[in-house]
């Protein structure tokens, strides 16, 4: 018989294949759970006691006095903006979303064909990456959109705004809420493909990625572009786009154009951080809520080629 | 179109050739109106930061210039880069940013495949908390976050010192990029989980088949990952990347929490019009004249802010949109 060390034999027993790879796993993915406790966890469970304190500013800095569930009352039953902005929030994110995924999917499959001046057409695409993230946004927003009295060419931006079209819309005979629908698109189309950049992003690369010989294969088979797009390139690019969708999803939300992010940062200003705190956790968890219902509908959908 | 054991009819031959035609033409004459209309809209803003950068103080009431000023003038930009301290904010800025980046995208990718990957029991859950980190701003957690950072002690170390010393060790990380380093290489920095998310898609679609080819040659998980995952991933990686730069560059509102000197580009331009009295001394202008100006000034300092990310963006542009055709390995 051959010897071997009873500490490396228990060692080499305990480890099947499959719990080798679960060892593996953890290890990958270990930095991140490391900072999810240490930056994420500890500090939303602080964030969270705050919100059933009331803050002052008192001799020896902050003071905290314990009001229980007080704050969480007052946002539902007190403040006259909250649920108000909080249900206008969600009905405009499922109506805006779904507009914004088939624009990007429509201007991703034009942008993906050989034709003269894409490249310029693709840098131009992709140009609210880089500025609708930051404070530029912001500054552009105040001068150009909202028109600020300091200079004559803030007049001339309302020929992103549709004011006649509604009329226009309603005397052709079309339902009230449908034309309000589209004179509402149109008013934002500015906000919507300034927003889906990084969609348009994704689902470009998605395209690029589905095999050539897929769609030669359709084609001696005898494909038409309609059920090529429906057969193959639609499924393949599914799980981009449901990076895309959750993607939007939070954007949307954690937009600072959005009214009840407005809120969270005012009151936070304001210097009532333990209200900020409350509305921001109320919201998230809402907003959590959606995407759990989201991932459920959707990703169910998706295929995956392995 | 089939015509193979058919008779050939001419006339029906030329006319789906015909058809055919028409189609492109129509189908191109839709492209381009819809490109160039789309190009207004998004070039916009740009034209008119511009436009209203280049006006001196008489165009701004002149009611007969629309888009090209009659006085152009580079003043504005010259103001913007004394009160942005330019070259100072743009060192900062790259400070933090080019670590942070680096660290961001390589630990995110490691984690996404980490979660595409391997299979171990906890992995669902961790995933749904994944999402709900990218949902939850980092508005809700600064103040904490702040307090850990202005007495940093990692993973209580300092505490433990603090036995023998009798006073808990503690650094204090504001006024450095470390927070930003610190937090990127745990996977929390700015949208980090966002690209968790999108590596994670990008390795699920990866054929096992490589995996199981670098297996055989005796790869470990860790070599396998390094040698072979992360080369064939370059387009995520480019894809990813420039999200990290831009967002880097753009975020103000963690750098403002974060910051009190050694402020980044970002930062500054929130700051620009409280700074306005700085050119008045400098250059004798009258309080009448900077309260004419502080737009004009403000536009010029959006454009010099935007000026670098564009002009990396136009030079990477090509190995971007190149990089995201070849990133199939398939096929």
């Amino acid at each position: 018989m051959i010897k071997t060390n009873p500490f490396k034999q228990i060692f080499r027993r305990k480890l099947t294949l499959r719990q080798k790879e679960a060892m593996y796993g953890r290890l990958f993915v270990l930095p991140w759970v490391i900072g999810l406790i240490v930056f994420f966890i500890i500090p939303f469970v602080n964030s969270v006691y705050y919100t059933f304190q009331k803050l002052s500013l008192g001799d020896q800095g902050l003071e905290f006095s314990f009001i229980g569930w007080e704050n969480y009352i007052y946002a539902f039953t007190k403040d006259p903006n909250y649920v108000k902005n909080l249900t206008s929030s969600i009905t405009n994110m499922l109506y805006e979303v779904p507009i914004v995924i088939v624009f990007s999917i429509f201007v991703a499959y034009l942008l993906k064909d050989e034709f003269k001046g894409r490249t310029f057409a693709r840098t131009i695409f992709f140009f609210p990456v880089i500025i609708a993230s930051g404070v530029v946004i912001t500054v552009l927003k105040e001068n150009v959109l909202g028109g600020s009295t300091s200079n004559m060419v803030a007049s001339s931006t309302t020929i992103f705004k549709a004011e006649n079209l509604r009329a226009v819309l309603i005397n052709a005979g079309i339902p009230r809420w449908f034309s309000m629908y589209v004179v509402d698109i149109v008013n934002k189309i500015f906000d919507l493909t300034w927003r889906s950049g990084v969609q348009i992003l994704l689902i470009l690369a998605a395209l690029h990625n589905i095999p050539k010989s897929f769609y030669e294969v359709a084609i001696i088979e005898g494909a038409t572009e309609w059920e090529k797009f429906w057969k193959i390139t639609f499924p393949m690019i599914s799980p981009t786009v449901y990076v895309a969708i959750i993607y939007s999803i939070i954007d949307y939300f954690t937009d600072y154009g959005n009214q009840v992010m407005r809120m969270v940062v005012d009151e936070a200003n304001k210097g009532r951080f333990e209200y900020s705190t409350t509305i921001a956790i109320i919201y998230f968890l809402v907003v959590m809520v959606i995407i759990l219902i989201v991932n459920r509908v959707i990703g169910k959908r998706v295929v995956y080629l392995t | 179109m089939s015509y193979i054991g058919k008779k050939l009819n001419v006339n029906e031959v030329t006319k789906s050739v015909a058809k055919k035609h028409l189609f492109i033409v129509l189908k191109n004459v839709f492209l381009y109106a819809f490109l160039i209309c789309m190009s207004y809209i998004l070039l916009y803003p740009i034209l008119f930061l511009i436009s209203n950068a280049l006006r001196s103080k008489e165009d701004l009431f002149d009611p007969s210039v629309i888009w090209i000023p009659k006085y152009i003038t580079f003043s504005n930009f010259e103001y913007a880069n004394v009160l942005l301290s330019y070259p100072t904010a743009i060192k900062n800025t790259l400070l933090m940013l080019i670590p942070s980046v680096i660290i961001q995208t390589f630990i995110c990718m490691m984690v996404g495949y980490g979660f595409a990957r391997f299979r171990f029991a906890e992995r669902e859950i961790l995933f749904t908390i994944l999402l709900f980190t990218i949902i939850v701003p980092l508005q809700t957690i600064i103040v904490p976050l702040y307090v850990k950072f202005r007495y940093f002690d990692f993973l209580y170390i300092g505490k433990l010192l603090g036995f023998i010393t009798g006073k808990p060790l503690t650094v204090n990380l504001l006024d450095t990029p470390w927070p930003f380093y610190i937090l990127n290489l745990f996977g929390m920095g700015i949208r980090s989980s966002l690209y968790i998310f999108v590596f994670r898609q990008f390795f699920r679609n990866m054929p096992v088949e490589l995996e199981e080819a670098a297996k055989i040659d005796g790869c470990g998980p860790f070599s396998t990952f390094i040698r072979i995952m992360v080369p064939n991933a370059t387009g995520a990686i480019i894809t990813v990347m420039l999200f990290s730069i831009v967002w880097h560059w753009n975020d103000y509102y963690v750098s403002a929490m974060f910051y009190n000197e050694n402020l980044p580009i970002s930062v500054m331009l929130t700051v620009l019009n409280n700074r306005m009295s700085m050119i008045q001394d400098a250059y004798n202008l009258s309080s009448e004249d900077i309260y004419l100006m502080g737009s004009t000034v403000l536009e010029a300092g959006c454009l010099m802010v935007i000026l670098p990310l564009i002009v990396i963006y136009i030079i990477g542009q090509r190995y971007f949109t190149e990089s995201i055709e070849r990133t199939g390995i398939v096929g």
